[in-house]
């Protein structure tokens, strides 16, 4: 089983304080630290269809209220409909062509043609079963299904629309009568004295002001309720007329009780998101815009510059408060060579300074922001930041921690066809085995001594290593700038094996 | 988690030159029809049909025990037709997963028991959870996760269902477990 | 339990496939490599141009306590379809029916004629399915099927290529010299 399938053993804190696995997190370059998916902003990229595997453009897509054009899912089963044909014989009139179905009456005059109808190939519902004539297209030519209320609804939303319209007309009147803007040239109006209202009546123009809502009728809610039909207690219901609640909640314009009323819904569009940090406003991630492509513009993937721990193994049964080892993998994945440290994870108080300092990177940029220009308020996505928060593991064990660092090479793709050949160096005495860009540690630690069977045993600690910074500057440095930076690390070891009697 | 070795004894499988490890258990169909293209992985039980049609499977493919790949077939007025089954490179499929898809993208991962119906089209990175059933002709797109109740989550971008980094994952998934999967003579 | 397979001549049946007890192929069936069809608590009648895939295993359960004539064999109808790892255990089988993979059919149940089991479904209850039944979904509903499954012309493609590539059984029963009952 793949790791990113199972449930996660090696677990990073994000700088919110939020536990992911290391597939889950990525890792900004400007601001050097970790992010997971709530700290960052996600923003739609393009929109398709993941079944005909269409991009389409987003403007086209809010027209269509988010719905592929081509693509339809069976009522039934909610799965995705296709096209099949058959042919029918038809006679070959001069003004209507009917519909046939096979036995024809003249002689030399039929034409062949194929007629179009869907059907679900996982609960074999087909249009036929609801009566929907078959089309001569494949695609394009499926009626929509009418719905009560479908006027009334649509009255209603053009109502509000320029209800919103004339609020939003209102509200920028409201501010530039409250900042007048000084001008530093003379105006036709300061000149002349016409203003655009009086010269818009003498052309015989209406005025500029918004169209007032029609008014509608407002609904009056009532309490009569149509009574049951008798029939409901004397005739035996056959369970397979009636909708299950699932079909009538995909079909939400008209909920249909009976199987009869069943109607194919157009299946909804899928997104591609980018991802933007929310401090310092680069992309973290970018797919790109073909939909059928898996490649990414941009991608800053944690595992990419994080140092990645993997458990090997723990090497006797875990027992409360008795010694043991675990053996830990870390991958370099940069193209340098880094030097780790194995330290405790931080304490309280220096955790509430890394909330605070999380806090103050928020504000720094909330206050850049803060005197945004109306139309670009309106347009920049309400961004809800996540609160940054103590991280939630506690560690169950106590583990020994070298105080030695230790290296782990760089990433060599080339290595792989090459022979070994181990330099042989001085290593720290936890270090086991070595190859290539891996190393494998051996540490010890004991769980906690009041820890019951089948409990979790949880080793945490703070990797320390330091990161060569590609991100070129403008700013005076021509070379890459090296950091060091920490991560913490929880390792879920196993759990106490239970004493069975 | 690191994989640890797996072994198995080396009269129970066959090493070819390309690196393909295949079980002697299994059941090859129209063999010649097979195109393993390397550092494939078939492990007992297996069930690959090459003589409906041709098979094809790229690089460091995994197919667990008891999988069955079978090529599927198109009714047309006339008769039926088999069409050939393309899987790409890094490709796990899980225990006892039948497979009947027209076309299987790279990078993978099928669970185990899943039920791929005929025709489906798996794109490239996506990820079918263990006993998901695919009605035939499903269109999983790249970055999607057909779970086992039915329903298709994901997208490009977002962290939740499927890794970002799928591409990798899968890379690192596959070329690990073959390594790691040794003759004990 | 003794091995009496009767293959009739026109059936195609794979050499490794699992046969056991009294089973009878009608003429025109397929069985693919590693299907199983065990006769365990009687005998098995296979109607014509069935098609049983590979893994899929069929089992005869029915230890009846009636002493009809004939009571505990399964009587399998024409034209069904057994596809890759189903697992049937029904009383009796009719006609055109469809098992699509991994579907389990217990002991208890009796499918009539022109019914869809849909892939993954499992049916325990003891019930008999009407005709054109339809069954999808994990859950197991049902619903009517207003269409004819038809599975006639894969028979024939499959007829064409399987000799090819396969070692055949031999038909064990020659229709010319015994008139059999099937």
């Amino acid at each position: 089983m793949a790791s990113f399938m199972l449930p996660p053993v090696v677990s990073y804190a994000c700088s919110c304080g939020l536990i992911n696995p290391i597939t889950k997190l990525y890792f900004c370059r400007h601001c050097l630290q970790l992010r997971c998916g709530f700290c960052v902003c996600h923003e739609v990229d393009s929109h398709f269809c993941s079944s005909c595997l269409e991009n389409i453009p987003s403007s086209e897509a809010k027209l269509k209220k988010n719905r592929c054009n081509n693509c339809f899912n069976c009522p039934s089963c909610q799965h995705t409909l296709s096209a099949r044909a058959t042919t029918v014989v038809v006679p070959k009139k001069v003004d209507d062509p009917e519909k046939g179905d096979g036995d024809d009456k003249e002689k030399d005059k039929v034409i062949t043609r194929k007629m179009y109808y869907l059907s679900c190939l996982a609960c074999r519902w087909t249009t036929r079963d609801v009566g929907i004539p078959d089309q001569t297209v494949a695609s394009g030519a499926w009626p929509e299904c009418e719905y009560a209320n479908q006027t009334r609804l649509n009255a209603i939303m053009e109502y509000y629309q320029s209800v919103v319209l004339q609020e939003k007309q209102e509200k920028q009147d409201l501010w530039k009568r409250k900042t007048p803007k000084k001008h530093k040239y003379f105006s036709l109006t300061d000149r002349t004295g016409l203003t655009v209202s009086m010269i818009r009546r003498q052309m015989g123009w209406a005025d500029k002001a918004p169209p007032k809502p029609k008014a509608i009728t407002p609904s009056e809610a009532s309490e009569e309720v149509d009574e049951l039909p008798e029939s409901i207690f004397t005739e035996p219901v056959n369970l397979k007329n009636i909708t299950t609640i699932k079909q009538r909640h995909s079909q939400p314009a008209d909920q249909p009780e009976t199987v009869d009323n069943l109607f194919p819904q157009r299946k909804s569009l899928w997104i591609k998101r980018s991802l933007r940090c929310r401090q310092c406003e680069h992309n973290i991630i970018k797919p790109e815009y073909h939909p059928t492509s898996i490649k990414y513009r941009i991608q800053l993937f944690a595992s990419y510059h994080v140092p990645e721990v993997r458990l090997v193994k723990c090497e006797q049964p875990l027992k409360a408060g008795v010694a043991n080892f675990v053996i830990l993998n870390f991958a370099n994945p940069t193209m340098h060579d880094m030097v780790v440290k194995i330290i405790e994870l931080p304490s309280e108080d220096e955790e509430a300074l890394l909330i605070e300092e999380f806090r103050r990177g928020f504000e720094k940029q909330t206050s850049l922001t803060s005197t945004p220009s109306l139309t670009s308020a309106l347009s920049r996505q309400t961004s809800l930041n996540e609160e940054p928060r103590f991280v939630d593991k506690r560690t169950t064990a106590k583990l020994e921690y070298p105080n030695v660092p230790f290296t782990v090479n760089h990433r060599d793709d080339s290595a792989e066809f090459d022979e070994d050949t181990q330099i042989q160096q001085e290593e720290p005495p936890f270090v086991i085995w070595r190859k290539s860009n891996k190393v494998s540690v051996k540490l010890g630690f004991t769980p906690d001594p009041d820890l019951a069977s089948n409990d979790e045993v949880v080793v945490g600690f703070s990797m320390q290593y330091n990161y060569v910074n590609t991100v070129i500057n403008t700013a005076d440095r021509s070379e890459p700038q090296k950091h060091t930076l920490h991560a913490r690390v929880y390792v879920k070891v196993g759990n106490i094996t239970s004493e069975s009697a | 988690m690191e994989i640890l070795d797996t072994y198995y004894s080396r009269d129970e499988y066959v090493e070819t030159a390309s690196g393909n490890k295949v079980s002697r258990q299994t059941v090859l169909c129209g063999s010649q029809n097979i195109v393993l293209n390397g550092k494939v992985i078939v492990q007992s039980g297996a069930i690959i049909r090459g003589d409906l049609a041709n098979v094809r499977t790229g690089r460091y493919c995994i197919i667990s025990k008891g999988a069955v790949i079978r090529p599927p077939f198109k009714q047309f007025s006339k008769g039926v037709a088999f069409f050939p089954l393309h899987i790409g490179d890094h490709v796990f499929v899980g225990e006892g997963a039948i497979v009947s898809a027209a076309s299987v993208g790279s990078y993978v991962y099928i669970g185990k028991n899943a039920v791929i119906g005929r025709r489906c089209v798996l794109k490239d990175c996506c990820i079918i959870e263990d006993g998901a059933i695919l009605p035939p002709e499903t269109t999983v797109a790249s970055f999607m996760r057909y779970t086992a109740a039915g329903t298709i989550e994901g997208g490009q971008g977002n962290p939740d269902h499927v890794p970002p980094a799928m591409q990798d994952q899968m890379v690192d998934f596959t070329k690990s477990f073959y390594e790691h999967f040794r003759s004990n003579a | 339990m003794d091995n009496s397979v009767k293959i009739m001549p026109k059936a195609i049946v794979c050499e490794e496939s699992v046969l056991r007890g009294d089973i009878t192929i009608s003429p025109g069936c397929i069985i693919h490599t590693s299907a199983t069809i065990i006769a365990e608590c009687g005998p098995i009648i296979l109607g014509e141009n069935c098609i049983v895939e590979e893994y899929a295993t069929i089992i005869n359960k029915n230890a009846s306590e009636e002493a009809e004539a004939g009571g505990n064999a399964l009587i399998i109808g024409t034209n069904n379809v057994f596809e890759v790892g189903c697992h049937v255990q029904a009383k009796k089988i009719g006609e055109n029916n469809i098992f699509e993979c991994k579907s389990y059919v217990s002991p208890a149940v009796s499918v009539s004629s022109g019914c869809v089991i849909g892939a993954g479904c499992r049916l325990l209850a003891a019930q008999t399915l009407p005709e054109h039944t339809v069954i999808y979904s994990k859950n197991c509903l049902q619903r009517d099927a207003m269409e004819k499954q038809s599975q006639a012309l894969q028979i024939e493609s499959l007829r064409k290529i399987l000799p090819n590539y396969h070692h055949l059984k031999k038909a064990t029963f020659d229709a010319k010299k015994i008139r059999g009952q099937v």
